[in-house]
């Protein structure tokens, strides 16, 4: 499960990439600027994810299943308080979370659509791969319900990203979660070792200094 | 009897009519994106006919589709990824009308989006734009968000008066000394009671209380003219003002200005001794870093309040803390002290 | 032809990977130039204040001091030098700020055709 440094390196340059691009698609929108960046990658598994992202209290999520040479669930979660700050940033109001309606939601879920949209594409283009996705779907609950909505949970992993959302001078740390099966994680591997030997096989090629 | 027509034919009929038959916009684009279905509820909505849309691209019947449309369509076509676009974050992209005759026709009708690509085995990749009229949606939501701010305000609101309740003058006195003590002003509270109520209310019946006292409350708040001044029913009879930054003269010039103005209705009270009219008593405290809480300065407030009763009625005390209370009766001057 | 002479290449970006692209990328391009690499915004200041470059490439994301804060006080001490930002974060309100300090702006992700502009950039000056 173990990747080396180089690797996780490249995982997250690669994301922060994705993610630089949606806050540029969100910044349009809004006409704010917009600050998206991914600190962290960590390999989890399904358990520990849910616990570090906190049992007890309620989370929102947008998902999303990407299909390709290897499958993945991609999952925005935000806190409950998280996304209160999202929406009321986004949409310009303050509306506690029971009182979130159906409208507003679907304003969530265009944002994690951006997002996940934003990640797997750079991925997909970086990684020279084709996926199809399914339509972004919300989910309200606690991690463990939200985790575990969309697979068998006993073989998969979570590659766990940070994500630093910025706007307005308000920053509001969100989640994206991706669930592999093992299966996947080794192809996505692969691929991200074709990434870096790419990368190095050019400086190695390149004159002597 | 005729052959049966060619089935494709017959199946694409019918898949013509299912789309006209959806109650929402179908849009088709081909890789080029050019328009390869236009359904009927396009065409009522846009009033573009279908032959003016078939074969042409998107891009020329709407040249000022939104960057986060063209994207999303490019981003179905190229990538093969679906997008959402909300009403709350892309207010009508497309310039779409109810019809004629509705309440709201001439406007956009507000529209929830998605944009998916189609993928077949036989053909290049197209791409399917779906638009829903959630126009009453937003409506209702729009509705409700307005009643719960409504029922909000009246958790704050006195019911018969209408002005703020003991609930809100708590808060509002707590929140307000905070602000006294950083700020360094000073806070009044004047305390203030009707005179011989329940021998109104004996006389005169309860509905005749309740208009009586409806009456003398709008007339406390006829004399505040700052925003941040607040009356507040405190509770039975009893009536509330919170002046910020004023300091003991400007509250006692208040204080008597409203004692003055409910003995100006003259609103009649028959078995009132002395006076025969609905009168008031007040007492007036300004917090000056003796008030450590709200309940300090209500007390203090309260006791001139008292002394107001005591010493006659219809008449403003003051709670001075150097001294006993000092007694100020209608006649006596209000001039503060020459500096 | 002056411009066709060895320049000095300094790469700024927390990503070992992105560091190692860019420098694969000039490399084909120009074998010859000389290309440094720092991690950060301050090992950064300090490289140019050890050795001027002709041009100094900053990735805008970066913990501690940021791309931009990093290019301000390079500018400030040498307003001449040549720098492009890159971001994949392309917003109006950044465009502008950065182009107000003379930055060029260039976005990620890295490409051949991207590092060409780069070198466009300092050989045209």
């Amino acid at each position: 499960m173990e990747l080396t440094d180089i690797q996780q390196d490249a995982l997250l340059e690669i994301f922060n990439i994705g993610a630089g691009h949606a806050a540029a698609t969100l910044s349009r929108m809004v006409n704010e600027e917009v600050m998206l960046s991914v600190p962290t990658v960590q390999f989890l598994k399904l358990a520990q994810a849910a616990e570090l992202l906190g049992t007890t209290r309620r989370i929102s999520a947008v998902a999303q299943s990407f299909n390709g040479p290897f499958k993945l669930e991609a999952i925005l979660i935000f806190s409950e308080n998280e996304t209160l700050e999202v929406v009321r940033l986004m949409i310009g109001e303050k509306i506690p979370l029971h009182e979130l309606t159906d409208l507003e939601q679907d304003a969530l879920i265009e944002i994690g659509n951006i997002i996940l949209n934003s990640c797997i594409g750079t991925l997909s283009e970086l990684f020279a791969t084709e996926f199809t996705s399914s339509l972004p779907a919300f989910r309200l609950g606690t991690s463990e319900e939200v985790l575990g909505a969309g697979c068998e949970p006993d073989d998969h992993v979570v590659m766990l990203l940070h994500v630093d959302f910025g706007l307005e001078r308000h920053n509001i740390r969100g989640h994206v979660v991706f669930l592999l099966d093992v299966s996947s994680l080794e192809r996505l591997k692969e691929r991200v070792n074709h990434f870096v030997y790419r990368a190095m096989g050019t400086d190695s090629q390149g004159a002597a200094h | 009897m005729n052959e049966s027509a060619d089935p494709i034919a017959t199946r694409l009929t019918l898949l013509t009519a299912l789309a006209d038959a959806v109650r929402c916009g179908l849009i088709v684009l081909d890789g080029e994106k050019r328009i390869i279905l236009w359904n009927s509820w396009m065409v009522h909505t846009s009033s573009i006919p279908k032959d003016s849309a078939v074969g042409k691209p998107l891009e020329r019947l709407f040249p000022d589709l939104t960057g986060r449309v063209r994207s999303a369509i490019d981003s179905a076509l190229e990538s093969g990824y679906p997008s959402v676009l909300s009403q709350s974050l892309n207010k009508s992209p497309f310039p779409l009308y109810a019809k004629k005759g509705a309440n709201d026709a001439g406007y956009r009708i507000k529209q929830a989006i998605e944009v998916v690509p189609m993928d077949s085995d036989e053909l290049p990749r197209h791409c399917l734009i779906q638009i829903a009229d959630v126009t009453a949606a937003v409506a209702r939501e729009d509705l409700l968000r307005i009643q719960a701010v409504e029922l909000r305000q009246h958790t704050y609101l006195d019911g018969l008066t209408g002005i703020a309740n003991r609930r809100r003058l708590d808060e509002y006195l707590e929140s307000e000394l905070r602000r006294s003590k950083r700020s360094g002003f000073p806070l009044s509270l004047i305390m203030i009671d009707i005179d011989h109520f329940k021998t109104y209310n004996d006389t005169y019946g309860h509905q005749a209380g309740d208009r009586c006292m409806v009456q003398v409350a709008s007339t406390f708040s006829s004399v505040l003219h700052r925003p941040a001044d607040l009356v507040a029913r405190y509770g039975g009879e009893e009536f509330a003002i919170v002046l910020p930054d004023t300091d003991i003269h400007g509250a006692m010039t208040i204080a008597e200005t409203m004692r003055k103005a409910v003995a100006a209705l003259g609103i009649e009270n028959a078995r009132a001794k002395t006076t025969g009219i609905v009168t008031v008593s007040l007492g007036v405290a300004t917090a000056e870093g003796w008030a450590r809480e709200p309940a300090d300065l209500i007390a203090a407030a309260d006791g001139a309040l008292y002394t107001a009763k005591h010493e006659g009625r219809n008449r403003i005390c003051v709670h001075d803390p150097a001294h006993a209370c000092g007694i100020v009766s209608p006649t006596h001057s209000l001039e503060p002290p020459t500096q | 032809m002056d411009n066709k002479k060895n320049k000095k290449v300094l790469i700024v970006d927390d990503s070992r990977v992105s560091r190692m692209m860019i420098h694969g990328f000039i490399q084909e391009q120009r074998p010859e130039w000389a290309v440094r690499e720092a991690a950060g915004g301050v090992e950064a200041l300090a490289m140019v204040s050890d050795e001027l470059p002709d041009i100094i490439t900053l990735d805008m994301n970066m913990p501690g001091l940021s791309g931009l804060d990093t290019a301000q006080k390079i500018k400030e001490r040498f307003p001449a030098i040549c720098i492009a930002l890159l971001t994949a974060n392309v917003q109006e309100g950044t465009r502008n700020r950065a182009e107000a300090l003379g930055l060029h702006f260039m976005e990620k992700p890295i490409t051949a055709e991207v590092i060409r502009r780069v070198i466009g950039l300092v050989e045209r000056s």
